[in-house]
């Protein structure tokens, strides 16, 4: 294995060696999920609307706050005692190192956001077997996404006094396009529609996380230069 | 060239701007001809295109200075982005005002999904975010270092934001001047106004953007020239 995929890996388990013993951040957005769920099938008036309808639109905007709450809390932790200038003190190129972090980020924020269908099939009724493959790619693009700018940013939010009340002006307007494909796709599957007829989001989805985690690569490094 | 140089051709180009913009506005009211199917309400047309025109020049010369900056860490980029996207700024915010107004009339609806409004918005607050992060931060070289980020990234993503509102119908009318087929499909009067109109809103911007730099230009000296006060 070359290095800089071994500084990756490093980077990769440092951080979820970390999360799995406090679980501070995995519990926070899991309560999150399933609270979120629960409250929006109270929100939804089952006598006019069938809650199917509106599932797909509902579990991206879930993923979204949820994702916001946990991913927005990546630099916390190594802030606060300074362990973050270890890190970069460390010979891992700067790109290794975001790498790394979204990695440990994505398979966080999926988790998560396998829950959140789960608990959105379980509250709304719906039905996913036909499609179970295709909905777990698409979340899976989209989580790729949303932790590569989300990681980004909040690397940006927390340099500055805002803090994670930053993040979310950040990182939405740049959201659009998952959201936009996410829910569709998703609309869609659960409509019960073929996955041909929605390859071509699908394929743009994954188009948008690469483009959005060569992004973050390259600029990551400008914003912990120092 | 110099600061007071630059204020003095600013202060030029930004009042001849604003003495075209009265021209433009007297010449939309009074002396172009109505267009045929969707009447008095057309000539907001002559303020909105090239709001919008100058909205994203801004924008886009803020994106390219960021990433100048980047690259050659001169201040004077970082300077030019910051000026120019106050400038983009102001100009989405008539293009996003003007815009609406229209569609009221033209379309029945205020807003609807699509590309062109959905873009504005989204870049529209993207550049807020820019301004956010500039001044929250405590150390100025790392707020422009963050907001320079944050203007790259906008502009990489714009395109895929693009895209993806394209699913939704387009209601906005298509381009009228540069088209692929052919040239312009404007009668000449109309043309003319949307050319002088456009010509008068680069001056304006041109102007208001080589005050603010030169002003920016000034807060700078003033913050070295107190610092060597104190030390």
């Amino acid at each position: 294995m070359s290095l800089y995929l071994r500084q990756i890996k490093v980077i990769f388990w440092k951080d979820l060696l970390l999360e799995f013993r406090t679980k501070e951040r995995l519990i926070a957005m899991a309560a999150f999920a399933v609270l979120t769920g629960i409250l929006f099938s109270y929100t939804l008036d089952t006598t006019r609307l069938r809650p199917a309808d509106v599932a797909a639109g509902l579990i991206w905007m879930t993923i979204v706050f949820g994702g916001l709450l946990g991913v927005g809390r990546t630099f916390h932790l190594e802030n606060q005692d300074g362990a973050f200038q270890g890190v970069l003190m460390s010979p891992v190129p700067r790109d290794a190192v975001f790498l790394g972090k979204i990695l440990a980020n994505f398979l966080l924020l999926y988790m998560i956001a396998i829950l959140v269908l789960g608990v959105f099939t379980f509250l709304f009724a719906l039905e996913i077997r036909s499609s179970v493959w295709a909905l777990l790619l698409t979340l899976a693009l989209g989580s790729l996404a949303f932790v590569a700018l989300g990681t980004l940013f909040a690397a940006v939010s927390s340099g500055t006094r805002m803090g994670e009340t930053l993040l979310p002006i950040l990182v939405l307007p740049l959201l659009l396009p998952v959201v936009i494909w996410g829910g569709v796709v998703t609309g869609r599957l659960l409509a019960g529609r073929p996955v041909s007829e929605v390859l071509g989001s699908i394929r743009l989805l994954g188009a948008f996380a690469l483009v959005a985690v060569a992004a973050g690569a390259l600029l990551f490094r400008f914003v912990v230069e120092d | 060239m110099s600061t007071s140089e630059l204020r003095r051709i600013g202060t030029m180009l930004t009042v001849l701007g604003l003495l075209g913009l009265v021209v433009v506005y007297w010449l939309s009211f009074f002396w172009v001809s109505t267009e045929a199917s969707q009447g008095v309400a057309q000539r907001i047309f002559y303020v909105h295109v090239p709001a919008a025109w100058t909205a994203f020049l801004g924008f886009g010369i803020a994106a390219l200075a960021s990433g100048m900056y980047l690259w050659l860490r001169d201040e004077r980029f970082d300077r030019t982005a910051l000026c120019a996207a106050e400038g983009g700024m102001v100009f989405a915010t008539i293009m996003i005002t003007t815009g609406p107004l229209w569609g009221r009339i033209a379309w029945g609806t205020y807003w609807t999904r699509e590309p062109r409004l959905t873009l504005t918005l989204l870049m529209w607050f993207i550049f807020l975010g820019y301004f956010l992060v500039r001044r929250s931060s405590e150390n100025p070289e790392k707020g422009k270092r963050y907001a320079a980020v944050t203007a790259i990234m906008g502009a990489l993503l714009i395109p895929f934001i693009h895209v993806s509102v394209l699913w939704f119908r387009s209601l906005h009318p298509q381009p009228v001047v540069l088209r692929t087929d052919g040239g312009p499909a404007l009668p000449g009067d109309m043309l003319t106004l949307l050319l002088t109109s456009l010509g008068v809103f680069t001056m304006l911007f041109v102007g208001l953007f080589m005050l603010r730099y030169a002003l920016e230009g000034l807060r700078n000296d003033i913050t070295l020239r107190t610092r060597k006060v104190i030390v």
